[in-house]
């Protein structure tokens, strides 16, 4: 390994890591479930997915520091020189999210958020398996939605691609295990690396909350 | 006019309404799309029906008076879907369209379908106007199981 010497620090806390496999598997399954027409799961699955960016959302400001959007959002200016790093072998190992990579997680989220957004609202060719908004629009609306909702699928399976091939480029030819670290949550980094400062518990209790009420309260239709 | 440019003008006036056939011909619909294109809008009206009786149903209090309307027009509209397949305005005549060459080959089967979709939506809009909820409830997820019925056996999965 091309981290050998260093010690292994925490660097993902546990809620961010069930996220990650949560979001993955999720993912999965709405795929799964939207390719056989099983919309009633198709439906839970997309109200599990949106209480899963809803509390990445939160976490992202009020969970561990290397969860946070604020530690791993950089400028264009550290992304491009970030960037040029790229093809060296050699590149030090970041403490979180690299600031490339950073954007492709952002990307992810926004698109995964705009994806479960649609979804709500969508409605099928019969009008007769719909999103638990669309009540709201029109039955044209929704067919329309129905069809973006189909782009945005197409659109994360190039982000998700992109993703994979990262990780796996990092894994081969840097030899940096990212995998792992996503897994058990440590990460041998140099001397200096800043480990993981975690988050109370009572936070998590707190996100874990209102992501669950605002993920039922949809589901409901927002109807009383 | 001179005898030498004759030929000429001839020539161009005969290109001229070749050209404007040609282009009418590719500006024409043809009857198969004309076809596609009615009974697709016609089937937006029955699903944009059905969307309006599936939202009230879902509300806590549905508007009995609104299924009942929403479903007098799936009736009507159930009573035209035979008019709407006339012969040749299948795959086969080059149209986008998602109707199976069964609803053609199968022209009793289809029929028996489609009236069945009307005798279902007339129940509907029966229990509905009598303000019947939980039956109004389950005679809408008999509409959606006709809807389904026809729509495995003769419509292409998109």
């Amino acid at each position: 390994m091309g981290e050998g010497g260093s010690r292994a620090i925490p660097l993902w806390d546990l809620p961010t890591r069930l996220t990650h496999w949560a979001i993955a598997v999720a993912f999965g399954v709405s795929w799964y479930t939207a390719d056989n027409h099983l919309m009633g799961a198709h439906r839970i699955s997309g109200y599990v997915i949106l209480g899963l960016v809803v509390f990445r959302l939160y976490w992202g400001v009020a969970g561990g520091s290397t969860a946070r959007f604020a530690s791993f959002v950089r400028g264009p200016g550290a992304t491009l020189a970030y960037a040029r790093t790229l093809p060296r072998r050699d590149s030090v190992a970041v403490a979180g999210h690299n600031p490339l990579g950073a954007w492709s997680v952002v990307a992810m989220i926004v698109l995964l958020a705009a994806q479960v957004g649609m979804g709500l609202f969508a409605v099928d060719v019969d009008g007769f398996e719909s999103g638990p908004l669309s009540h709201w629009v029109s039955f044209e609306t929704g067919r329309t939605i129905a069809g973006a909702h189909e782009w945005g699928f197409r659109g994360l399976l190039v982000l998700i691609g992109l993703h994979l091939a990262a990780v796996a480029y990092y894994h081969l030819y840097k030899r940096q295990n990212l995998i792992g670290a996503m897994i058990h949550g440590r990460r041998r980094l140099g001397e200096g690396a800043e480990p993981l400062k975690g988050a109370p518990l009572w936070r998590l209790a707190l996100g874990v909350a209102i992501a669950a009420g605002l993920a039922w309260a949809i589901a409901k239709g927002l109807r009383f | 006019m001179s005898p030498i440019r004759k030929p000429r003008t001839l020539g161009l006036a005969a290109g001229a309404i070749l050209a404007l056939t040609l282009a009418g011909a590719a500006l024409a619909q043809t009857a198969a799309e004309k076809a596609v294109g009615a009974r697709q809008a016609g089937f937006k009206q029955i699903g944009a029906a059905f969307k309006t009786i599936n939202d009230e149903a879902r509300a806590g209090k549905p508007d009995m008076a609104a299924i009942a309307a929403a479903a007098a027009k799936l009736k009507t509209h159930a009573a035209q879907v035979p008019t709407w397949f006339p012969k040749g305005s299948g795959v086969e005549s080059g149209a986008k369209t998602g109707a199976k060459a069964e609803i053609w080959s199968d022209a009793a089967g289809f029929a028996s379908a489609s009236a069945n979709f009307q005798a279902q939506a007339n129940k509907l809009q029966q229990l509905a106007a009598a303000g019947n909820v939980d039956a109004t409830k389950a005679q809408v997820r008999q509409v959606g199981a006709a809807c389904q019925a026809c729509h495995s056996k003769y419509r292409e999965k998109d």
